[in-house]
């Protein structure tokens, strides 16, 4: 029998896993649940998200069409899922999130069959093996190489954090999307102006469901080295630059001019969302001025404001094959009392390329409804 | 499934059409707003203003051009989102008025977002409504 159910579930946020809670903040309502049950009508299997479709009954007797959206299409092919675990008529048990508006869409917490009981799509619980460990690639000059050894592949996956805080040593609970477990940390996140404070904790209240980088809005600043689809570095050296290559967001690129060109006027700027950026080598380390920031987006996950007047000094280091060091200095006094650091590592996912997780905003909406 | 959801936020194509593409993140006052003010729904004077905060104040201006205001001093009140704007100007006659409104921001994190509240101008009083251009 096809039924539909709703409950509160006001604590969902706190226990559900911190990855799954990335969607809610935007589109989906983490304060409600539904368990839905009815026949597949359509699979689309389709990156960046894999959607099916059934037809729920409510209580009425009505027949509604919902979308269930349940996983990467890559990541769940990765997991040895494939798009035939479900045909058209299949009639399915699924247990998710609603969106926040009228849409009849939903991100499911589970697909069951129904005539086997098995659960589909569940993640693989084995981990990608770490690549070997060895030292830092280099240039023939003896230069670090901040992309892929020679004749090699690779990326720059998962950090080590999840937000961006001051480097004090303090501990402070913060969850996967950057929410802050207790608000009374904000202090300890990085020393706010009044306005700025006020600001940060009004999108924590909110739970980050004004997060700029949920309209496709490019990840500026140190979000960029903290999206979960990685990034790449491009040494053009001939050219005297070099290309960040970012897999998340709307996957665009951030170029660093090594050229020894002097670092921009903020003043005279076009502002942009990854600003101006010229960088040089100290040693091993690779120090990267940026001014000209727009105010279109947030710092990092959590809503860390910033002004026009931000100024960057990003630290890059590789002290072996499968480490990169981010450490960034950020300067804004329209924003923060003093100039703080953050940062965090990076880890190398050897032998495969960025894969293709392209922002759709509302071009969701056209392949959904 | 939690990873799959994790790398769903990278790929960002959360919906949300009731916001706007490109909203200012920075200081909420920063920007252009225009609106109106007046005693009745039906008798409104037009109002732009220019606000801008340089770390340590917000400067602005009240219908820049020829007849600028300039602002003698604007206070935002983080703890509730008021806003308080005094300013002085002269009426065609050159005697001295003294501008005074108070308003609350509202829909904050849209780049839309708006002031609402009372203005007193002179002897004048009403409300005032600006939307942030």
């Amino acid at each position: 029998m096809n039924h539909l159910v709703r409950a509160p579930v006001a604590v969902l946020l706190v226990t559900a896993s911190a990855s799954a809670q990335a969607p809610f903040s935007a589109t989906y309502d983490g304060d409600r649940q539904v368990k839905l049950e009815g026949p597949v009508t359509r699979i689309d299997w389709v990156n960046p998200r894999a959607y099916l479709f059934i037809d729920v009954r409510d209580p009425s007797g009505a027949i509604i069409n919902w979308a269930v959206e349940f996983g990467n299409p890559l990541d769940l092919d990765r997991d040895g899922w494939k798009p035939s675990a479900l045909r058209i008529g299949d009639v399915v048990v699924v247990e998710g999130i609603p969106t926040r508006g009228q849409a009849r869409q939903v991100l499911a917490k589970s697909v069951v069959l129904t005539r086997t009981g098995k659960r589909l799509f569940a993640p693989s619980v084995t981990h990608r093996p770490s690549a070997p460990a060895g030292p830092a690639p280099r240039w023939p000059d003896g230069q670090v190489r901040l992309g892929p050894p020679p004749g090699k592949k690779g990326y720059w996956g998962a950090a080590s954090v999840k937000a961006l805080v001051e480097n004090t040593g303090a501990t402070i609970a913060i969850d996967d999307v950057g929410l802050l477990l207790n608000l009374s940390d904000a202090d300890r996140v990085a020393p706010f102006l009044p306005w700025a404070k006020a600001l940060y904790l009004y999108r924590q209240r909110r739970r980050l469901q004004d997060d700029p980088i949920a309209r496709c809005v490019p990840p500026g600043g140190p979000r960029q080295f903290i999206t979960p689809h990685g990034f790449q570095f491009v040494e053009q050296r001939e050219l005297g630059r070099i290309l960040v290559l970012l897999g998340g967001g709307d996957r665009n690129w951030r170029i660093i001019y090594t050229d020894k060109r002097p670092l921009a006027q903020a003043a005279e700027t076009v502002l942009s969302y990854y600003g101006t950026s010229v960088g040089h080598w100290e040693t091993d380390t690779l120090v990267v001025d940026s001014v000209g920031f727009n105010e279109r987006f947030w710092l990092a996950p959590g809503g860390l404001p910033h002004t026009e007047a931000l100024h960057l000094t990003e630290r890059f280091s590789r002290p072996d094959l499968n480490t990169l060091t981010y450490q960034v200095t950020v300067d804004d006094p329209r924003t923060y009392t003093r100039p703080w650091k953050g940062g965090w590592t990076v880890q190398w996912v050897p032998d495969e390329e960025i894969q293709e997780y392209f922002c759709e905003d509302s071009a969701e909406s056209t392949f959904v409804r | 499934m939690p990873r799959r959801a994790y790398h769903l936020i990278g790929s960002l194509g959360w919906v949300i059409a009731i916001l706007p593409l490109l909203a200012q993140e920075g200081h909420p006052l920063t920007g252009t707003w225009a609106g109106d003010w007046g005693p009745t729904i039906t008798q409104r004077t037009h109002l732009t203003l220019v606000m801008n905060w340089d770390g340590k104040n917000i400067s602005g201006t009240i219908n820049p051009g020829p007849d600028a205001i300039p602002l003698a001093s604007v206070y935002l009140d983080v703890t509730n989102w008021t806003v308080r704007i005094e300013a002085d100007t002269k009426d065609p006659s050159g005697k001295a008025v003294h501008i005074a409104a108070e308003g609350r921001l509202e829909d904050l994190s849209s780049y839309h977002r708006r002031i609402e509240g009372t203005w007193h101008q002179g002897t004048a009083q009403g409300d005032f409504r600006i939307t942030r251009d």
